[in-house]
């Protein structure tokens, strides 16, 4: 009897398993298959891509449709290399100082007490709640009386101010963790509380930075709505002003759009690749333990 | 040695252009001339000249932003509302130009006597808005002719079949009744249509309106208030409603404007096509067009009021008022859009907006069958042209009414309904704008 | 001895409260000033009349922005609810994998590396009656022989748009679950296995309480987010057909900057904001609940 049992609970589990495995690559297919079929097109010539009967295994992958982009103008050619750059620039930038602002922020409301705690901190996340359509003319005037349109300045500002609620509120989840006694057990030693920081709680931190980081990153590579208002020329264009612009000005060239699309996948990929280790782990403590 | 150079290059091509230029060499030199331009790979041949006005006049010519007409227009507001209005040249559209009264300055003063006589009157006419001529119509002219595919009017069976079915013989249409009978005929959803539309934006409301116009009808009473809520605006809605009920029209053409409409003549799935001069050489180009060599041309058809369909606009450049060096702006709109840049303009495919250029294209064209028959088809119906109403809420006119024609188009309401909802919405749109 | 007159944790919190101030507070106002103008952007002269509340007034008597407001909640609603659950399945079946756990998460990120406009553009492409893949696959497939008009039918538009919203965003409610998961601590789990409790029972009573602050956060997120969703929509459909996908974010959008009636936009603007505020507020009060009962400080 007894290795009934044991047969059929291994049966069931043989069977949870499988299921498990097979809802799991359903779920993966949909998610990457139309990511894929943007990565394929970006080989194919544009009447390949639009042919109807529709031609499902492609004739010939080629490198035409980047090829053309990286071209100069007039053959399709868009200052690729300049809008990847004005991207890396300010959203390295920006997500750099959002880190520093949300580091100091996250620290005061993780270790101090004050009056109006929490409505300073509810008001901070509600700056996050204006949709940039209702923004970015407003924002536009200010900035074109300062002077500020059409530079890496003027964008990386905005996007400090878009990713500060979100990164200090991570991180002051993520300092609640860290026992004060620590830092206060590092000053009694002698450090100054400058230096306590920097030696013992920033290093615990590093998760939570990190995964704050890759938001914030993401959060100002893929942003459209006010880098289009606020950027006029290549000078400061970025990556998904440039798709854009691709597509208003080249309307159905797909084959095109798919190489630029992929050109702004590849570092998002490649970032979130490399810091993995660190976003689960700045998750757990950082978001909710308090 | 600079100066001997220039000179020397100034001559050559003041030589080579023959055409009277508003500027002297060099009489710019240092000057920069900042430019919002449209995108697009019609509109780039043109810009390639750019770099000869530069040499001749010593400016620099430096394009701040290269869009598509709608992104251009919105970024052209957002500029009035913040006052950066101090970049010199835009370009323009006779659609689009009643909206900036304020924005661009008038061009007579910067233009020689003759120079402007050497346009088409009806373009001037077009680009004058307010009493100032706010623009210089480039070789972009723009009215629609019918396309189809001849092999279908060619085949025996289906003539008989339609004089069967119809009662008369098979021909390319001359009335809007004609083209919708045809277009049901040849339809064989999904695989290939009689016909499709623009479904959307000023696309829609512009096809709309040429209708009304057809069907003896007006978009605007004298006193602009909306006059299409009539028996023609019935019959033109009309006509798009059937043609989607019937299944002869792609069912997402209601998202469709000109880029997804010549994609899909282009594909060789449709039968019968209202469209822009501008797509016939790619209509006709093997390498892009699965109808290439299967291409004919007729002028647009006629509506009930035996009036023929003739939206129209054209292109052209224009200067701010506020540029800080309006005489070099000047010349560069006027180099663009001199003869000689037509010429080349035109060789492209589009059509010019001078009388002299009109006459060169035609002769050019001699030996290419497809080409000169083309533009005897386009300069008929440029005979039929008709420009947007001149009213400065054409556009936002057009935003209350087309989402109310694709409403009925789509089943949602009636075609009275329709109508008539529009009609109360840009009403109510005129009196706020204290119109009337 | 600190001779800084301001308090510390003021300091710390200064550049924060500065940066949002010049960015966002200043032409909040500017803007909220607009709307009780009747301010265009063709007449820039026009902000300088004082109208009141006649542009509020307009809009809530306007039944096309009321049905794009109902149609706006009804979006979130469904997208999030669905977001919530896909998620939270996604993260359970990631995480019992033991092998290739980076790669498979790196996956599962995938469509957060993607701009939303992308994200638009990709599936206006996709759902294309014409050319596109689901359709074409439908027909290869010999499942029908129609063009299916994805992005024009009153419901299939709605779907589409929605599937492009949950496919954009069930990623960063996947990821958050996850890491709740992680951190379940593992002697409660335990005890219930030992205890005899099926495998729902333990999800329901044990997992599900721990996972609430985490599916708190990720739901307040995406409603501070949800503005992303207007690039999607933009892209896809605009809003039309006849105004069938009409949605709040695309009727202001285009009624500020095509019609340039900005002082209008803003008023309908401010409405949006307002719900924004609402629903972002709502799940922060759940959220310090679950925490509280979880007997986490905050």
């Amino acid at each position: 009897m007894a290795m009934d049992i044991n047969r059929q609970h291994r049966f069931k589990t043989r069977i949870g398993a499988a299921l498990r495995h097979i809802t799991l690559f359903i779920a993966m297919s949909i998610i990457c298959i139309p990511g894929l079929w943007i990565v394929l097109n970006s080989f194919r010539p544009t009447v390949d891509i639009m042919a109807k009967p529709p031609v499902w295994v492609p004739r010939g992958l080629n490198l035409d449709n980047y090829r053309a982009m990286f071209g100069g103008a007039g053959e399709g050619g868009v200052p690729v290399v300049q809008y990847f750059t004005n991207s890396l620039i300010i959203s390295v930038t920006s997500t750099v100082i959002a880190i520093l602002i949300g580091m100091a922020g996250g620290y005061a409301f993780a270790r101090y007490r004050f009056r109006g705690k929490s409505a300073i901190f509810i008001g901070l996340l509600l700056t996050r709640a204006v949709p940039g359509v209702a923004l970015s003319l407003p924002l536009f005037i200010v900035m074109a009386k300062t002077g500020l349109i059409d530079t890496h300045v003027g964008l990386i500002m905005v996007y400090v101010a878009m990713n500060v609620p979100f990164t200090i509120w991570l991180i002051d989840g993520f300092f609640r963790q860290v026992p004060p006694d620590l830092a206060e057990a590092a000053e009694i030693d002698g450090c100054t509380r400058w230096q306590a920081f920097w030696k013992v709680e920033f290093p615990v931190a590093k998760s939570g930075v990190a995964s704050a980081g890759i938001f914030a990153f993401l959060t100002s590579w893929n942003e459209y709505a006010l880098a289009s208002q606020l950027t006029r020329s290549t000078f400061s264009k970025t990556m998904p002003v440039g798709l854009r612009d691709f597509t208003s000005e080249f309307t159905i060239n797909w084959g095109g759009m798919c190489a630029l699309a992929v050109l702004m996948i590849i570092p998002a990929l490649i970032l979130t690749f490399l810091v993995q280790k660190h976003l689960i782990a700045g998750l757990t403590f950082g978001g909710v333990k308090g | 040695m600079k100066n001997p150079l220039k000179s020397l290059l100034a001559v050559t091509t003041c030589l080579s252009m023959g055409a009277v230029l508003p500027a002297a060499a060099g009489e710019f030199d240092g000057m920069t001339v900042e430019a919002k331009l449209i995108g697009g790979q019609q509109y780039e041949g043109l810009y390639g000249r750019i770099g000869e006005w530069e040499a001749s006049t010593g400016a620099t010519v430096k394009i701040v932003s290269k869009k598509n007409h709608f992104e251009l227009d919105k970024e052209f507001k957002s500029d009035l509302a913040a006052g950066t209005t101090s970049w010199c040249v835009g370009s323009n559209h006779s659609s689009f130009a009643p909206q900036y009264p304020s924005l661009y300055t008038d061009l007579t003063p910067f233009m020689d006597s003759g120079e402007v006589a050497g346009f088409v009157p009806a373009m001037i006419s077009a680009s004058t808005v307010a009493g100032k001529l706010v623009m210089l119509p480039r070789a972009q002219f723009d009215v629609s002719v019918l396309y189809y595919q001849k092999s279908l009017y060619e085949d025996d069976a289906k003539k008989a079949a339609f004089k069967t079915e119809y009662g008369y013989d098979l021909a390319p249409p001359a009335t809007l009744d004609q083209f919708k009978d045809q277009a049901i005929f040849f339809a064989d959803p999904p695989n290939f249509y009689g016909t499709q539309y623009a479904g959307k934006d000023e696309g829609a409301s512009g096809r709309f309106y040429e209708m009304v116009v057809a069907n003896g009808g007006k978009m605007f009473n004298d006193d602009w208030t909306p006059g299409f809520n009539s028996d023609a605006g019935k019959e033109a809605l009309g006509w798009f409603v059937d043609l989607y009920k019937a299944g002869a029209v792609p069912p997402g053409t209601t998202s469709y404007l000109w880029d997804e409409l010549g994609a899909g003549f282009a594909s060789g799935t449709i039968a019968l096509n209202l469209d822009w001069p501008g797509w016939s050489g790619y209509f006709n180009d093997p390498e892009s067009s699965k109808a290439a060599g299967d291409v004919g041309l007729v002028v647009q058809p006629m509506g009930s009021a035996g009036i023929h369909t003739g939206w129209s606009g054209h292109h052209g450049f224009s200067v701010t008022e506020k540029c800080p060096t309006p005489e070099a702006a000047a010349s560069l709109v006027a180099f663009l859009t001199s003869e000689a840049s037509q010429i080349a303009e035109s060789a492209g495919g589009s059509l010019p907006t001078r009388t002299a250029v009109w006459e060169h294209v035609v002769k050019a064209a001699e030996g290419d069958e497809f080409r000169s028959q083309a533009l005897n088809v386009f300069k008929e119906g440029a005979t039929h042209a008709f420009p947007v109403p001149k009213t400065p809420y054409w556009i936002e006119a057009s935003n209350l009414i087309y989402p109310e024609l694709q409403a009925a188009i789509l089943g949602d309401k009636t075609v009275d309904q329709a109508l008539q909802d529009a009609a109360d919405a840009v009403d109510e749109m005129m009196q706020e704008n204290g119109v009337y | 001895m600190s001779k800084i007159k301001l308090p510390t944790w003021f300091v710390l919190i200064l550049p924060a409260i500065l940066i949002l101030v010049a960015v966002v507070l200043i032409p909040l106002l500017l803007s909220l000033y607009s709307s009780f103008t009747p301010y265009r952007l063709t007449r820039p002269d026009s902000l300088y009349k004082w109208i009141g509340t006649y542009n509020y007034e307009k809009a809530a008597k306007s039944w096309v922005f009321w049905s794009a407001f109902g149609r706006t909640v009804l979006l979130l609603t469904i997208a999030l609810n669905l977001e919530m659950l896909l998620g939270l399945g996604l993260a359970l079946l990631v995480s019992r994998v033991t092998r290739g756990q980076r790669a498979l998460r790196t996956v599962m990120m995938f469509p957060m590396m993607f701009s939303p406009i992308l994200v638009g553009f990709q599936f206006k492409f996709i759902f294309n009656d014409n050319v596109g893949l689901v359709n074409n696959a439908l027909q290869s497939l010999g499942l029908t022989t129609a063009a299916i008009p994805w992005l024009v039918d009153q419901k299939l538009a709605m779907f589409s748009i929605i599937f492009a919203e949950v496919w954009s965003s069930t990623s960063v409610f996947a990821i958050l679950i996850l890491a709740g998961l992680f951190a379940i601590p593992k002697d409660p789990l335990e005890a219930a296995k030992v205890d005899g409790c099926t495998p729902w029972q333990t999800f329901r009573h044990i997992t599900l309480p721990f996972l609430m602050p985490f599916i708190y956060i990720a739901l307040a997120i995406r409603s501070l987010d949800v503005a992303r969703a207007y690039d999607i929509v933009n892209i896809m459909t605009n809003g039309g057909p006849a105004r069938r996908t009409e949605l709040l974010w695309t009727l202001i959008g285009r009624t500020g900057y095509v019609d340039a009636k900005m002082g209008y936009a803003n008023a309908m603007g401010y409405v949006s904001i307002f719900m924004a505020i609402f629903f972002t507020i709502f799940f922060f009060k759940k959220l310090s609940a679950a925490r509280a009962e979880l007997g986490m400080g905050g």
